[in-house]
């Protein structure tokens, strides 16, 4: 039986700044390439509801301020539905926006507050001065399945996240949730939240197979060996950024 | 007596800076700045003075105008170099004026970094603006195009002069509504062009009205979101056309305007953009159409734009593209161009490019056509490999090179056609490593 991985991409029209459409290509191919199916449907505004708990992989990336309000309207009327979702052990991969999204509330810049999904209790304020941003190349560690791993990234946020109670990783070059801060990001055994851009999975294939597993394991019910595949560039990359961003 | 000393403290350090070999283009403005810094509203000016202002195609655009008006007859100042920041223009400015500031030309033209617009003219008095296009680009340095357009519309509120727009573009036609007392609002657009798509291909900005918010309707796309655009509750994207291109053939890099038919230098469809504003320019100056259609006949910049060079019996074209739009325009060329080739790609991450990559991710690598080689370089010569990777292209045939004279070497191996992409800070040093290959 041929085995296939469903993946909901959220708002790609509006949640697309970063290049952040990368980290499904990224994805699909790690798929395709040990001969499974990636099947990835798209939802926006006025789009036909979707229901959540049926995918294997929810993914949302990031936006403008403005349009960010536009979506957490709509994000919102599915809140049950997501919830439901996450506790059945469908990975969320929320990248910046998000990520922000799926906490208590965003304040932005202005005081404006954009409520957000309220699923995870961490939340986000804009620093009142808009010039000030995290923004650069940032290398984290995180622990996946045991296992101590570099993610390197990039970060462009203006929001400081705080009361995150169980972060993605801890901060070796960069800011993290808040400036200067020790920790980045939000996981749980199938919820990533961060704000690691670049796209994220590009230069990352452990932790993209670590979610590729993940989403395998639990459909099948079954221990998955995932195939090595040739990252020849991905580590090259890697090797030359970590040697990079070391000093 | 405060001004006086200033340009003249300028234009002896201009001087200096000559004599050890440096052009100056920043730095005689920027000190000229902190000596007086409201020296740029102290000027005496008579010239017309014309500003360009986009994403992309400021210096082509800008060039263009002045080599024109220089075809006409008239004199010109202008930062032809592309120093377009505050202390770039005052450079300029410095190195082109009397003791007592006047300018004595009959036009000065600048191309002027979106950010700096409002600031620049604020204090220095401006005739014409064009605005070409808005693309999201180095939102690391810059941030969202939104914040940026916005700050520009805030300066038009209380802009009479001429505005030449693309109407094509949503963003920079809503500018027109600026400051609704302004009459002098010139509109081009092109007609739909052979590749023109009923879809969005590349990443673009122009989805929601700027004015009701409904989602924008698109009649087509000529690249990115630049096409026929309307909006269906509020009826934005109506304009009147001061000067339309139609009859758009790149292949023979010829277009025809009010019956007349021009031949231009590049062969894709924003470089006829580009020069359809020029033709705007021109003619609100009322230049001869004769001198314009000779002009966009033998205007090149020969400087890494779109430019051809034959290296070891292989055409090359170079383009710079400093971000996804800049990137895509270059692979729609080269698709649209049915022989074998070779793609080179110069990424670097220095200062001036912005420190962050992941806008390759929205440059479209999908599907090209007859591409048997792509070789990548720069100092993020690896990212750059993932992408085409991760797009389909077979891993066998990318080869990445930190080091660009490996990269060059290795472009030319075969002899196919070959395309260079290199962006900001990659560019020059790209063009003059394959024009060092070409005579080794």
């Amino acid at each position: 039986m041929e085995k296939k991985l469903n993946i909901l991409y959220l708002y790609p029209d509006i949640l697309e700044l970063y290049g952040d459409y990368g980290n499904i290509q990224v994805l699909k191919y790690r798929l395709e390439k040990r001969n499974y199916k990636c099947n990835i449907e798209r939802y926006s505004i006025e789009d036909n509801p979707p229901d959540f708990t049926k995918y294997d992989l929810v993914f949302a990336g990031g936006g403008a301020d403005i349009e960010q309000d536009i979506l957490s309207k709509d994000l919102i009327k599915y809140k049950d539905n997501i919830k439901e979702a996450i506790k059945y052990g469908v990975f969320f991969l929320l990248i910046c926006g998000a990520y922000q999204l799926f906490g208590k509330y965003y304040k932005d810049a202005d005081g404006t507050i954009i409520n957000g999904l309220n699923i995870f209790p961490y939340y986000t304020e804009a620093i009142n001065d808009r010039t000030k941003r995290c923004i650069g190349n940032i290398v984290i560690e995180a622990t996946l399945n045991n296992q101590k791993e570099k993610i390197i990234g990039f970060e462009n946020h203006g929001g400081q996240t705080s009361d995150v109670f169980s972060p993605f990783g801890t901060v070796l070059y960069g800011n993290g949730n808040k400036f200067g801060d020790k920790y980045e990001g939000f996981f749980l055994e199938n919820v990533i939240g961060t704000y690691l851009h670049g796209p994220l999975l590009s230069k990352n294939p452990s932790l993209a197979d670590y979610i590729i597993k993940y989403c395998l394991d639990r459909k099948y019910n079954e221990n998955t060996e995932l195939e090595k595949l040739d990252d020849t560039f991905e580590n090259l990359c890697r090797e030359q950024l970590l040697n990079r961003f070391k000093k | 007596m405060y001004k006086i000393f200033t340009i003249i403290f300028a234009k002896i350090l201009n001087i200096f800076l000559k004599i050890i070999g440096k052009n100056g283009g920043n730095v005689i403005g920027k000190i000229a700045l902190k000596i007086n810094p409201n020296i740029l509203s102290k000027f005496k000016v008579n010239s017309r003075v014309i500003a360009v202002t986009a994403t992309n195609g400021k210096t082509s655009t800008n060039n263009c105008i002045r080599y024109t008006l220089e075809k006409a007859g008239f004199s010109v100042v202008s930062n032809s170099e592309g120093n377009n920041m505050e202390t770039g223009i005052l450079s300029t400015l410095l190195k082109n004026c009397t003791l007592t500031g006047k300018i004595k030309s009959d036009y000065i033209c600048f191309e002027v970094d979106e950010s700096y617009v409002p600031k620049i003219f604020k204090d220095f008095k401006l005739d014409t603006l064009v605005v070409l296009n808005f693309f999201r680009d180095q939102l690391d340095r810059n941030g969202e195009v939104e914040t940026l357009i916005l700050k520009i519309n805030d300066f038009l509120k209380n802009y009479n002069g001429n505005l030449v727009l693309n109407s094509d573009d949503p963003n920079v036609s809503r500018l027109s509504r600026a400051n609704p007392n302004n009459n002098n609002i010139y509109f081009f657009s092109c007609d739909k062009y052979k590749y023109a798509t009923k879809k969005i291909k590349e990443a673009g900005e122009g989805k929601f009205c700027p004015f009701c918010k409904t989602k924008l309707e698109y009649e087509y796309y000529q690249y990115s979101h630049i096409g026929k655009f309307r909006c269906p509750n509020c009826h934005y994207g109506e304009n009147e056309i001061y000067k339309l291109a139609y009859n758009i053939d790149l292949k023979n890099k010829k277009f025809d305007v009010d019956g007349i038919t021009c031949e231009t230098t590049g062969n894709s469809i924003y470089h006829i953009y580009n020069n359809l504003a020029v033709i705007c320019v021109c003619a609100i100056y009322n230049i001869e159409t004769e001198i314009v259609i000779n002009s966009l006949k033998t205007f090149s910049l020969n400087n890494g734009r779109l430019e051809e060079l034959n290296i070891k019996d292989c055409p090359t074209l170079i383009n710079l593209a400093k971000n996804p739009t800049g990137a895509n325009v270059s692979l729609r060329i080269l698709n649209e161009d049915d022989s074998e080739k070779n793609l080179l790609f110069v990424l670097n991450d220095n200062i001036a490019d912005g420190f962050d990559v992941s806008w390759i991710w929205d440059i479209n690598f999908n599907d090209l056509k007859n591409v048997n080689r792509i070789i990548t370089s720069g100092t993020r010569a690896y990212d750059i490999a993932i992408r085409v990777k991760t797009a389909g292209f077979d891993s066998k045939k990318i080869y990445p090179f930190i080091n660009l004279d490996e990269a060059v070497k290795k472009l030319y191996e075969t002899k196919n056609k070959k395309y260079v992409i290199a962006n900001y800070t990659a560019l020059q040093p790209t063009r003059k490593e394959i024009i060092n290959y070409s005579k080794k």
